[in-house]
């Protein structure tokens, strides 16, 4: 219980009204797409199926009017998801909230370019190359960003199947094998083993036909397929078959009902879409920041417009000023950095093979609070295997492990050598030829999940069944059926002289048990007696109860006299002993989780993650998977479990007591949306089970409105619609269907549930290292903005000009700010709760106040110093440039006297303002190293992160230093772009304020580090 | 998340904003209770003023280090600008247009050279003359005793000629031969030639319209700016210093309107550089509105005299 603060969901207050209807719309939509499953062509007869869609259940259409019809519902396929056209991706690369910001700084610009012109002041076109500057940063951070996410969708791309299905369609009486995007409603189409669905079909005649339904509803257990209507919603009843599941074994025949997007699978497919996408939780910490910027930015703008106008400016020259603050608040540097820190991580993700979509989807796996897992492929291997057997009175383990590198059971007894020939012999599974180079888990076989598991399994254990088989003469085979329940066959003996039968027989294991009056134990035949019965109870109860599905295995040899060589064995009559038999034991299968899953949600708890699992297969199978892989934890109890502990009616147990909680489908239809919230926030550990993919959509929004920020893993078409509401979508990249791919945003090309992880862990590192790529950014904009403050209100020469601004913030300081996303975390970010998206953001009031107002301030002072140094060595007393500025700037006057009656002209002046210019630069850049150097670490000391620890970070800072020098003394600069060759002496006179940032944030974070909580902590810790 | 990522109406905002202004729960105003924001404005005061405390000792200590007579460097004045007077500017070109038949017109330049020359009004300068060597360099490597200043040499107007305007207020604005005059900018310890030997000169030229100057005269004689005003030891150290001066008197003739570049000549004057036009030359266009028929002009011209 103590661990239940840890799942604390953020709890959002007030639902708005207006929220509400919105709410209704949508509910509104989902019911309707509901009732759009509702056909009833599994209903009716065939003769009313015939006259529906002008067939023939023997001849099929005809080719003319299946053509008609073809041009009149168009192909059989899944119309891409509307796939946004390539100008929206783009133009979306240039509307996220700095870009917007950015925007209008531009048009802010041009508009005050506009004034300056209508003025008659041609000189001054700084702001045009302002305006520009801005537009062109947006358009190539916007081209970059574009091209990183075409790159991902490549990589996407590339995994689709482009291999086009066929079908076997019967028209004008003829069979024809075509493409499967030609057929049309009323074809008339031929199934079998092996083959994909290839529309919707109604079947009208099937034989042992069993299709494989996990792709739609994540059951792994394959359903039989009759033309029997056996339920009235159509996903239940067995007469009709869907569109892209696959036909395991036996053959079927069927009209087809529904094409393309108007099959089920089309159906969610399209509900995906129509899923709005959600703004990431990055955007929207960015918008939060655009907010804080473009607030501090009006009021300091509208703070020294009213002065401007006191010192007694004109109106339209303090408008200017006015303008001139709030772009200079713009950070043009910023949405490079962010972009080049994101898509660091992205190719750091990309090399562990998850691939994201959208960049900003980096981060937003290290905000996530839940992940909402798909069972099926995702959590499991989407492969039947081998977990137990049951022999000789004990339960032995099997190795489900992916590569067999697990521990195996005791082979020796007598008794596994008789079970394993039953499971090798009865058993109609065989291997696709030409796959003997491939390890046996990998091969492909025909047959279904379990025939195919224990064939699998006898290939493991005895090997080359195959061959073993054809030593075993097969005489006759009675198929598996649903009213038998079991499957034999009757096979010679390996042994020329030895000239009985050996009859195998596999099934539900009471229905085994109920012809067998024998038992193997240790190789030695005894009686079935009560004592062996109720072991054989026990652990048939024991491993249904771990979700697996057991079958038994009995064999017995026939009477040499009774049946001698040549006996006719009939398999419809059954002319031959089928009771009396010899029980060798149980054999029970799973869908085994992945090995890497166990670990992977331990860590995710560890790092304050819930893992919910939200799965169409049934609830039995999902809660022990849950509780193999750890998302149901050991000794947590659901509400049934109490009871029966207690002995207690269910409604009596306190539901908090229960951690866990299985809910299916059926229940789940009739809670309200707020008891679904209700059990979301009472029990931790969640588990859902045969849930439709609408209802995996209604848990997500729900996890949503409890305030988390919601991560979905899944594979198939069923998930696709969650994955699309979620936070982040991330589907599986071998497993996955391409419309889990398309919806996803984030893709795990091994399909290993355990680099889910690593995103999380790069996802936090990177929203912290983010944080000081932005602190470090943002400093910069005081020392910036001070010199245009002080040059309007105490009239010196312009200290800092505007290309000069330009520079620091997209040259020198790109480099440093965006070596900080190679920063390690300070502490191990794994073991703390993901932040609470309301509380930490990433700029918040402490962040902004200590760079502006602190460190910025200080970095002011190191380039006024500097400034001051420079004017007075060269002539010009710092006294003496107060209130210089109108005569300082006047183009007319030649010989303006400084401090020591020297005469300048407006040209020599002009080279001193630009000197000017570039102490102050050197100055930022100074005091910008000291800067990157403190943001290393928020908390820690830097000597506790280790100084050059982070090479990149050294080698910005070098880069840094290189280019404030090429550009100060490259010949040609001061013409170019205002760089005047400073005196060396210059470079060193912010040093000593360097030095004052650096020993000054080292007190602060000791302050934060030993006063915990305190004020101190509260007002300088960002 | 979900909350956060509903788009607010106007009013919600606009109701947020207003609890943050004033949060009654918590009694908190702009996210600080009234005691929160005491302690951390005394400490940004602090702060402040311990970073201003930081500053003005900085500043201090480099003032400290500034010699008052000379400054440490002289990189940006690597050559002396030159300016012409009257100092009449068009948009961005120094154009002296004046009317000579009107006076309002022509009153403007005379009285703008007026101004200009008023400081070199021979009464107010001190006759230090006795050390002024003409021709040479007048080096002073030593303060005088007592005021710790230096000498300088004397420049009166009544070296100015014909345009000193102690004979013609007018300098010749009421008729086509006006005048004007060449200043040169003065830096400290600079010596406009290599040796004692070369003269440093006003060169004026005609840029366009040749057609319309009749005659170039300079005064001082021969254009002359002598060496013994030169080197200059800044204002402290020559309070009383002024730099010398050419007047050049161009007779205009037919449109009246012309483009000069007087330049002054010497060795270590540059004057190409593309980026200051006033580097060791000006340019300017000097222009008569007034083009009289001919017989009127002269009658004009008389009677002003």
């Amino acid at each position: 219980m103590t661990q239940k603060d840890n799942y604390d969901m953020f709890e959002m207050d007030g639902d708005g009204k207006g929220k509400k209807s919105k709410k209704e719309k949508k509910k509104e939509r989902l019911e309707g797409m509901k009732k759009e499953m509702d056909i009833d062509d599994h209903e009716i007869t065939i003769e009313e199926l015939e006259m529906r869609y002008d067939t023939s259940i023997k001849k099929g259409l005809t080719s003319s009017f299946a053509s008609q019809v073809l041009e009149r519902d168009g192909p059989n396929a899944l119309r891409p998801p509307k796939g946004t056209p390539e100008y929206v991706k783009f133009a979306r690369q240039l509307a996220g909230g700095l870009q917007c910001l950015m925007w209008v700084a531009a048009s802010i610009c041009f508009i005050a370019f506009g004034i300056e012109l209508a003025r008659g002041n041609l000189a001054s076109f700084d702001n045009l190359y302002l305006a520009i500057t801005l537009i062109s940063v947006v358009v190539v951070t916007g081209c970059f960003g574009y091209y990183q996410e075409f790159k991902s969708t490549n990589i996407i791309a590339s995994f689709k199947n482009l291999v086009p299905q066929q079908a076997l369609v019967i028209r004008d009486g003829q069979k024809n094998q075509i493409n499967a995007v030609d057929l049309v409603v009323g074809d008339l189409v031929e199934i079998k083993g092996g083959d994909g669905v290839p529309a919707d079909i109604r079947i009208i005649f099937a034989q042992g036909c069993k299709v494989d339904n996990s792709s739609l509803t994540g059951e792994s257990e394959p359903q039989s397929k009759t033309p029997e209507c056996t339920h009235e919603n159509p996903l239940e009843t067995r007469n009709i078959a869907f569109f892209s599941t696959t036909c395991l074994e036996g053959v079927a025949n069927g009209i087809v009902i529904n094409t393309g997007d108007r099959t089920i699978i089309g159906r969610i497919a399209s509900l995906a879409s129509g899923v709005g996408n959600e703004k990431t939780p990055i955007a929207i910490e960015i918008e939060h920041f655009v907010d804080i910027i473009a607030s501090l930015a009006i009021a300091f703008g509208f703070t020294f417009f009213v002065v401007a106008m006191f010192i007694g400016y004109e109106f339209l020259e303090a408008m200017i000023f006015f303008m001139a603050i709030v772009v200079a608040y713009v950070p043009e540097g910023l949405l490079a950095t962010v972009t080049v820190c994101l898509s660091l991580t992205a190719k750091r993700l990309a090399r562990k093979n998850c691939v994201v979509k959208n960049l900003e989807a980096v981060e937003t796996l290290g905000s996530t609070s839940v992940i909402c897992s798909d069972k099926t492929g995702t959590l499991t291997q989407n492969r039947m295997t081998v977990a137990h057997l049951w022999f000789d009175n004990h339960v032995h383990a099997a190795d489900t492990t992916e590569d067999q590198s697990g521990q195996s059971f005791d082979q020796s007894s007598e008794t596994w050598r008789a079970l394993a020939r039953i499971a090798g012999l009865c058993n109609r599974a065989v291997f696709r030829p030409d796959q003997e180079g491939l390890p046996v888990p990998r091969r492909l076989v025909v047959g279904d999940a379990s025939e195919t598991a224990l064939l699998k399994f006898t290939e493991l254990t005895i090997g080359n069944i195959m061959v073993y088989r054809d030593r075993f003469n097969k005489v006759v085979e009675v198929p598996f059926n649903s009213t038998n329940k079991f499957q034999l066959s009757v096979h010679e003996l390996e042994d020329p002289m030895d000239l009985r039968y050996l009859l195998v027989m596999k099934g539900a294991p009471e229905r085994i048990l109920e012809r067998c009056s024998t038992i193997l134990i240790k190789g030695q035949e005894l009686p079935m007696d009560e004592h062996f019965k109720e072991s054989f109870q026990t652990a048939q109860m024991d491993l249904g109860g771990l979700g697996e599905r057991v079958l038994g295995f009995c064999y017995v040899y026939l009477n040499e006299k009774e049946f001698p060589r040549g006996y006719n064995f009939d398999s419809d009559e059954m002319n031959f002993t089928t009771s009396d038999l010899c029980f060798a034991g149980l054999i029970s299968m799973i869908d085994p989780p992945r090995a890497t899953v166990p670990d992977a949600v331990m860590k995710c708890r560890t790092a304050g993650i819930r893992v919910v699992m939200v799965t169409g297969d049934h609830p039995i199978t999902a809660r022990a998977i849950a509780a193999n892989v750890g998302i149901i934890s050991e000794g947590s109890e659901t509400v049934e479990d109490i009871a029966i502990r207690k002995r207690i009616p269910v409604e009596q147990v306190n539901k908090s007591d229960a951690r866990a909680c299985v809910i299916n489908g059926g229940q789940l239809k009739d809670m309200s949306s707020e008891d679904l919230d209700e059990a979301l926030r009472s029990h931790p550990e969640m588990v859902f089970a045969r849930t439709s993919p609408q209802q995996k959509l209604i848990i997500v929004e729900s996890c949503q409105r409890l305030g988390s920020i919601v991560a979905v893993t899944g594979d198939g078409v069923n998930d696709s619609p969650a994955l699309k509401k979620a936070d982040i979508g991330i589907a599986m990249g071998i497993a996955g269907s391409d419309a889990a791919k398309n919806a996803a945003d984030m893709i795990l090309l091994d399909d290993n549930f355990a680099s889910i992880v690593t995103g999380v862990e790069q996802g936090r590192l990177i929203f912290d290292n983010l944080k000081k790529s932005i602190a470090y950014t943002l400093t910069k904009n005081i020392p910036e903005l001070t010199p245009y403050l002080i040059y309007i209100t105490v009239s010196v020469p312009l200290p800092l000009g505007c290309i000069t601004i330009l520079f620091i913030e997209l040259a020198t300081d790109i480099y440093p700010s965006v070596s900080l996303a190679y920063e390690k975390a300070e502490s191990d970010i794994m073991n703390l709760k993901p932040r609470n998206p309301r509380r930490d953001r990433l700029v918040n009031e402490a962040l902004a106040a200590y760079s502006y107002f602190q460190i910025g301030a200080i970095q002011s002072f190191a380039g006024f110093t500097d400034y001051f140094s420079a004017m007075a060595q060269e002539g010009w007393y710092p006294l003496m440039c107060v209130g210089l500025r109108a005569h300082w700037e006047n183009v007319h006057l030649q010989d303006m006297q400084d401090s020591y009656g020297q005469e300048w002209t407006f040209g020599q002046r002009l080279y001193q303002q630009y000197t000017c210019y570039t102490v102050f630069f050197v100055s930022i850049e100074i005091c910008q190293i000291s800067d990157v150097l403190i943001r290393k670490t928020r908390r820690l000391s830097v000597f506790q992160q280790g100084f050059f620890r982070n090479k990149v970070l050294v080698s910005a800072i070098v880069f840094q230093l290189l280019l404030g020098n090429l550009l100060c003394y490259c010949p040609g600069m001061p013409n170019i772009f205002n760089f005047m060759p400073i005196r060396v002496q210059w470079w060193f006179v912010p040093v000593p304020y360097g030095i004052l940032i650096f020993v000054y944030d080292e007190i602060r974070k000791l302050g934060v580090r030993r006063n915990p909580g305190s004020w101190w902590d509260k007002e300088l810790y960002y | 998340m979900a909350a956060l990522k509903e788009k607010r109406t106007c009013g919600q905002r606009c109701e947020d904003f207003g609890r943050f202004v004033w949060n009654s729960d918590n009694g908190t105003s702009f996210g600080r209770t009234p005691e929160k924001w005491v302690y951390i404005s005394l400490y940004y005061a602090a702060f402040y003023v311990v970073m201003t405390g930081l500053f003005s000792l900085a500043i201090w200590t480099l003032m400290y280090t500034l010699d008052p007579y000379t400054p440490d460097y002289q990189d940006r004045l690597p050559s002396p600008g030159v300016m012409v007077w009257p100092d009449k500017y068009d948009e961005e070109h120094i154009v002296i247009t004046y009317n000579s038949s009107d006076k309002a017109s022509w009153s403007k330049m005379s009285s703008c050279l007026h101004n200009f020359l008023g400081q070199y009004n021979d009464t107010l300068q001190k006759d230090c003359d006795h050390n002024c060597t003409k021709g040479k360099y007048f080096m002073q490597d030593k303060f005088l005793p007592g005021t710790h200043t230096k000498e300088s040499c004397s420049f009166s107007v009544s070296q100015l000629g014909n345009c000193s305007g102690l004979h013609d207020p007018t300098f010749g604005y009421n008729s086509d031969m006006p005048c004007v005059i060449i200043k040169m900018n003065r830096i400290i310890n600079y010596r406009p030639s290599q040796n004692n030997t070369q003269d440093i000169q006003v060169n004026c030229t005609v840029l366009e319209g040749v057609e319309n100057v009749k005659k170039i005269e300079y005064f001082p004689e021969n254009a002359l700016m002598d060496r013994s005003y030169f080197p200059y030891y800044g204002k402290l150290a020559q309070p009383d210093y002024l730099n010398p001066l050419v007047a050049v008197r161009i007779s205009l003739t037919g449109k009246r309107s012309a483009k000069f570049q007087c330049r002054v000549v010497a060795d270590k004057i540059t004057y190409e550089n593309i980026h200051d036009p006033y580097e060791g030359k000006v340019v300017f266009t000097l222009q008569n509105l007034h083009v009289p028929s001919k017989p009127s002009s002269v009658h004009h011209h008389s009677s002003a005299l």
